[in-house]
């Protein structure tokens, strides 16, 4: 309905997915949280128009969905969490690796070596 | 009945506890399950052998239509009393088998609930339940064989065993579902008592019989049953002769007579495998000079001439195949058992070693020769009068094309049981080639029982049919309702079901006596691969499959991971959208001009982490991305998102700081130009979808929002007036408890990652 | 952070801290009704330790919260899920609510339901999940 935020909402999801394809853990770590943003703005989004905060306080008037809001709250909070473990890990693999790449799977690699009989199990 | 199985599970918890303590003893602790069972049995028998079944169900999830529904009847109580009263007997016999270690309370408390999943299967009338109980003995049986876990060998065998028997049981399940779905019911009696007539049932059936043929070992699945005898003895008595491998078999039995004359492929499949596996077991019985993979390729067989038995699904041959059943189990349980009496007290059971052994166990030799001669079919024992039923019934006709093969197949497959049966008796305990006369101790009291208590039953079942016809009768009865008036005689006078029985029992004494020509055409007529040998080709192949798959779908890089599950993830509502999606009739650019100008400014803060070549950089829009999402929840009428939304971004800010001030200054590596352009491609098309996602989802809204419930109720009844509050601790409170446990092991992950030390190696 | 640290912050940061704590648990005692709750209050509080960090560093955390994080988490998520067992008390279901009116001499009723402790534990634990990242991510003994 809201055009403007529809807009925002797929640059966010675009900006976040460009980021999360990229190599560099801090790199994907930023464009979760852009995708993150994106998400809770889509929530809200499905839950209408704006109105006023959904406090009951006796007054008449159009009142935003609660539901979404509730959700977008929980989400908040967890991609908060989730990002900080996600920098726990690259600051790991900064100490380990000396930087924050992420390579390719080693094991992988070896099974797709092993089907092109390069190599035995 | 649910209490018979519960009893098993207890039994088998109790062995593995005390089976340190106890030592071998432990299996007489085992043992009290099934004996209760028996008891158990016997006293619902009168009622049962009437045609009177017992129906049990529990209904344990109601909601989905899952009922524990059990059932005694005839057929079952037949079966069930074997798997029972065997179950004792093998126990007792284990108990002087095993000596003490470290595997003996595993041995017992596996076997133990091994006999409760056997009589899962038999008591289950659901068909899902009967599945469960199925891959329950599946699961033992692999645990069973492999037992002596430190041989490759043994581990390898029951790998196989479990890889055969596992992959047939999930094609059941396969089978088990369509049939359910077309009969609209999982009961099985009800099943039975209305069969479907769908186009489904053909495949379900189909598929059915797969897991059947696994489980009883029939050709060309066969291979895995020589391979179980690295066992222990009492375990290849019991689960691999005398019960496990007859779940199967008995499937067949239940299904026969509802479907056998229905679907047009099951008669001549069931018939063919069935006599196929008779007569390539008893071939090879022929040729083993180790007893037990002997009596190993005559379980083989045995379990053909069941499967072609009850196959045909006609109340004689039903019949026949319940009479079989029995006598089989008896006997085969009996010559398992003195194999291992011999291996334990001889050192060895290579017939080429092997000879004159009545001198030195007396008793044991009479066992053997009793049970071996009621295997062969010889007058007097058990299995005679059951073997002239079946051949009374092949030489009846009246199945067209098969009539021949199948006289010609049981009558040739009869022949080859005498032969190994001869062969058996004699070259290990009359004659034999080794002669030398063995210096074997007598065997312990509890080992010779057992067995003991088998022949004599072998006997008196032969002597007098009318005791056998008591329970087989109504067995026969309770899987085909025609089979009244049917029952087992001694003496039929002489009619051509005693003249096949004859030439059956000469041919098999020429074979016998012929028996090194025999050998030596064997080795000529090896045209077939032996079993293992496919086996083991197919492995190879499934693992260089497995490994071609994975190399292909797997090449190890993230972001083609990423990209590929987004494409998915976009590709299929994106059909749904263009297809039934409508856009919203009114447009509304925006709400207010600062609206307006806020999205404007998040869009380009988006768009400035996606290009920002510095770290720090990046995460500064990455804040103002934040923070313009906030003042957009103000504006949505969200004052609690926003406050936790401007709380978050700035301590996301310091935490990002805390972590960057380690990290280069600039974004490494440099990607290909063509990876570039896939990656824009790949953000560009999930960007246009969610927009276009966005504006359908918002003009979707088909019913009233479950808010206004919330709305109404949250002053009254949680006594709160900030709604979102009151969704976050009270009407949701398990997701947002839910969540708490995700930041609480989110912080737990923190700490373990930052705390632990560096390894230098990696 | 810094060895010298500055006298003006230091001093900020002391009078600052005591009020971002009071005003975190009003947020969580005033959500029910009014914007706040259980993440906001333990957001502010975070932020409030945040304060402490940037005056003198993960040591300065240390002296601010004496309790382990790991304390915090678990108090927090032990209190939710004990609020939600309280729920079968009686025949209800899991988390389920009751008010209370609880009769304090002179101060007249109070009004509360039995979500509150809930809503502290998820406050505990936000609170314990950012003195976790400032004592390991923001310690200085790891480079």
């Amino acid at each position: 309905m809201i055009v403007l935020l529809a807009v925002t909402v797929g640059a966010l999801y675009a900006a976040g997915v460009y980021l999360l394809l990229q190599r560099t853990l801090t790199r994907i770590v930023i464009g979760l949280a852009v995708l993150a943003h994106g998400a809770n703005l889509l929530l809200l989004l499905a839950g209408g128009r704006a109105g006023r905060a959904p406090i009951v306080d006796g007054e008449a008037g159009r009142v935003a969905d609660p539901l979404p809001q509730a959700l977008a709250l929980t989400a908040i909070v967890i991609a908060f969490g989730v990002s900080a473990f996600l920098l726990a890990l690259a600051h790991r693999s900064r100490r380990q690796t000396h930087d924050d790449i992420v390579q390719d799977d080693v094991e992988d690699r070896r099974i797709a070596r092993m089907a092109r009989g390069e190599t035995h199990r | 009945m649910l209490i018979l199985i519960l009893l098993h599970a207890l039994a088998a918890l109790t062995a593995l506890a005390l089976g340190r303590r106890l030592g071998p003893r432990v299996f007489l602790v085992a043992a009290l399950a099934p004996l209760v069972s028996v008891g158990l049995l016997a006293g619902r028998a009168p009622g049962v052998l009437d045609g009177r079944p017992v129906d049990e169900a529990l209904r344990w999830a109601p909601s989905l239509g899952l009922v524990a529904a059990f059932r005694l009847d005839g057929f079952a109580l037949l079966v069930g009393g074997l798997v029972a009263g065997i179950g004792v007997l093998v126990m007792v016999y284990a108990s002087a088998y095993f000596h003490r270690g470290p595997a003996v309370g595993r041995a017992a408390a596996l076997l133990v609930a091994f006999a409760g999943a056997m009589l899962g299967i038999v008591l289950a009338d659901d068909l899902l339940l009967i599945y469960v109980f199925w891959e329950l003995t599946s699961i033992t049986s692999y645990l069973l064989i492999g037992i002596e876990d430190q041989k490759g060998s043994a581990r390898a065998a029951a790998l196989h065993a479990l890889l055969v028997t596992g992959g047939g049981g999930l094609a059941m399940l396969g089978g088990f579902v369509l049939l359910g779905q077309e009969a609209g019911t999982y009961r099985l009696s009800e099943i039975l008592a209305a069969p479907p007539s769908g186009g489904l049932v053909g495949p379900a059936l189909a598929l059915i019989l797969v897991g059947a043929f696994t489980k009883s070992a029939q050709f060309p699945f066969h291979g895995w049953l020589p391979g179980a005898m690295s066992a222990p003895t009492p375990i290849s008595a019991y689960l691999h002769s005398a019960t496990m491998v007859k779940a199967g078999v008995y499937l067949i039995a239940r299904l026969a007579p509802a479907f056998a004359a229905a679907v047009a492929f099951w008669r001549p499949t069931v018939v063919l495998v069935g006599l196929a596996t008779m007569l390539l077991g008893g071939w090879r019985a022929l040729r083993e000079t180790d007893l037990k993979l002997l009596l190993a390729y005559g379980t083989v067989s045995q379990l053909g001439f069941m499967t072609t038995l009850f196959g045909v699904g006609l109340p004689e041959w039903t019949f026949a195949g319940a009479a079989i059943l029995l006598t089989h189990a008896l006997f085969k349980a009996a010559l398992f058992m003195v194999v291992g009496i011999v291996d334990h007290q001889a050192g060895t059971r290579d017939l080429r070693h092997l000879g004159v052994l009545w001198r030195a166990l007396p008793m044991t030799a009479a066992v053997a020769v009793v049970a071996a001669a009621s295997m062969a079919g010889l007058p007097l024992l058990a299995t005679f009068p059951a073997k002239e039923f079946a051949f009374e019934a092949a030489l009846h006709g009246g199945l067209g094309r098969l009539d021949p093969v199948l006289a010609v197949g049981l009558v040739g497959g009869s022949a080859l049981t005498a032969a190994y049966a001869f062969r058996f008796a004699w070259g290990a305990f009359i004659g034999g080639r080794g002669a030398q006369p063995t210096t074997a101790k007598p065997p312990a009291r509890a080992l010779l029982g057992p067995a003991l208590v088998l022949s004599a039953l072998s006997i008196a079942l032969g002597v007098a049919p009318v005791l056998a016809d008591k329970v087989v009768a109504p067995a026969a009865q309770a899987l085909h309702a025609d089979a009244s008036g049917l029952h087992l005689a001694l003496w039929h006078g002489i009619t051509s079901a005693l003249v096949a029985s004859a030439i059956a029992v000469g041919v098999g004494v020429v074979l016998f006596v012929r028996r090194y020509a025999v050998v030596r055409l064997q080795r000529r007529l090896q045209v077939l691969p032996p079993a293992s040998a496919v086996y083991a080709r197919a492995i190879e192949r499934l693992l260089h499959g497995a490994d071609l798959v994975t190399g292909f779908v797997q090449n190890g890089s993230l972001p083609i991971y990423l990209g590929v599950i987004l494409l998915t993830a976009v590709m299929l509502p994106a059909a749904h959208l263009v297809a039934g999606g409508s856009l919203p009739q009114q447009w509304v650019v925006a709400e207010t001009p600062m609206q307006a100008l806020v999205t404007v400014l998040t869009i380009g803060a988006a768009i400035g982490t996606a290009v920002a070549a510095r770290r720090f950089v990046a995460v500064l829009f990455l804040g103002g991305v934040g923070y313009g999402v906030a003042v957009l929840f103000v504006i949505q009428g969200a004052p609690d998102l926003a406050l936790t939304q401007f709380l978050v971004e700035t301590l996301a800010l310091v935490i990002f700081v805390l972590v960057l001030r380690h990290l280069p200054e600039r974004f490494g590596g440099s990607p290909s130009r063509r990876s570039h352009v896939l990656r824009l491609a790949v953000a560009g098309i999930v960007g246009v979808f969610v927009t276009a996602f966005a504006l359908v989802a918002a003009a979707a809204r088909t019913g009233e929002s479950v808010s206004e419930e919330f709305l109404a109720r949250s002053l009254p009844e949680a006594g709160g007036r900030n709604v979102v509050n009151v969704i976050l601790v009270d009407f949701r409170a398990i997701d947002t408890l839910g969540e708490i446990t995700v930041l609480g092991v989110a912080a737990l992950g923190v700490a373990a990652l930052v705390r632990t030390k560096v390894d230098d190696d990696t | 952070m810094t060895p010298e640290r500055s006298l003006i912050l230091h001093r900020a940061v002391e009078v600052v801290f005591p009020i971002a704590l009071v005003f975190a648990v009003f947020l969580l005692f005033a959500g029910h009704n009014a914007p706040g709750g259980g993440f906001v209050g333990g957001l502010v509080a975070g932020a409030a330790f945040v304060l402490r960090y940037v005056d003198g560093g993960s040591t300065e955390v240390r002296r601010a919260a004496r309790v382990h994080p790991e304390t915090l988490v678990g108090t927090g998520m032990a209190m939710a899920a004990i609020t939600g067992a309280v729920g079968w008390l009686g025949g209800g279901s899991f988390l389920e609510s009751r008010k209370l009116s609880i009769d304090l001499p002179l101060l007249g009723t109070a009004k509360t339901t039995t979500s509150l402790p809930f809503d502290i534990g998820v406050m505990l634990v936000v609170v314990g999940l950012v003195v976790m990242i400032l004592r390991t991510l923001g310690s200085e003994s790891h480079k």
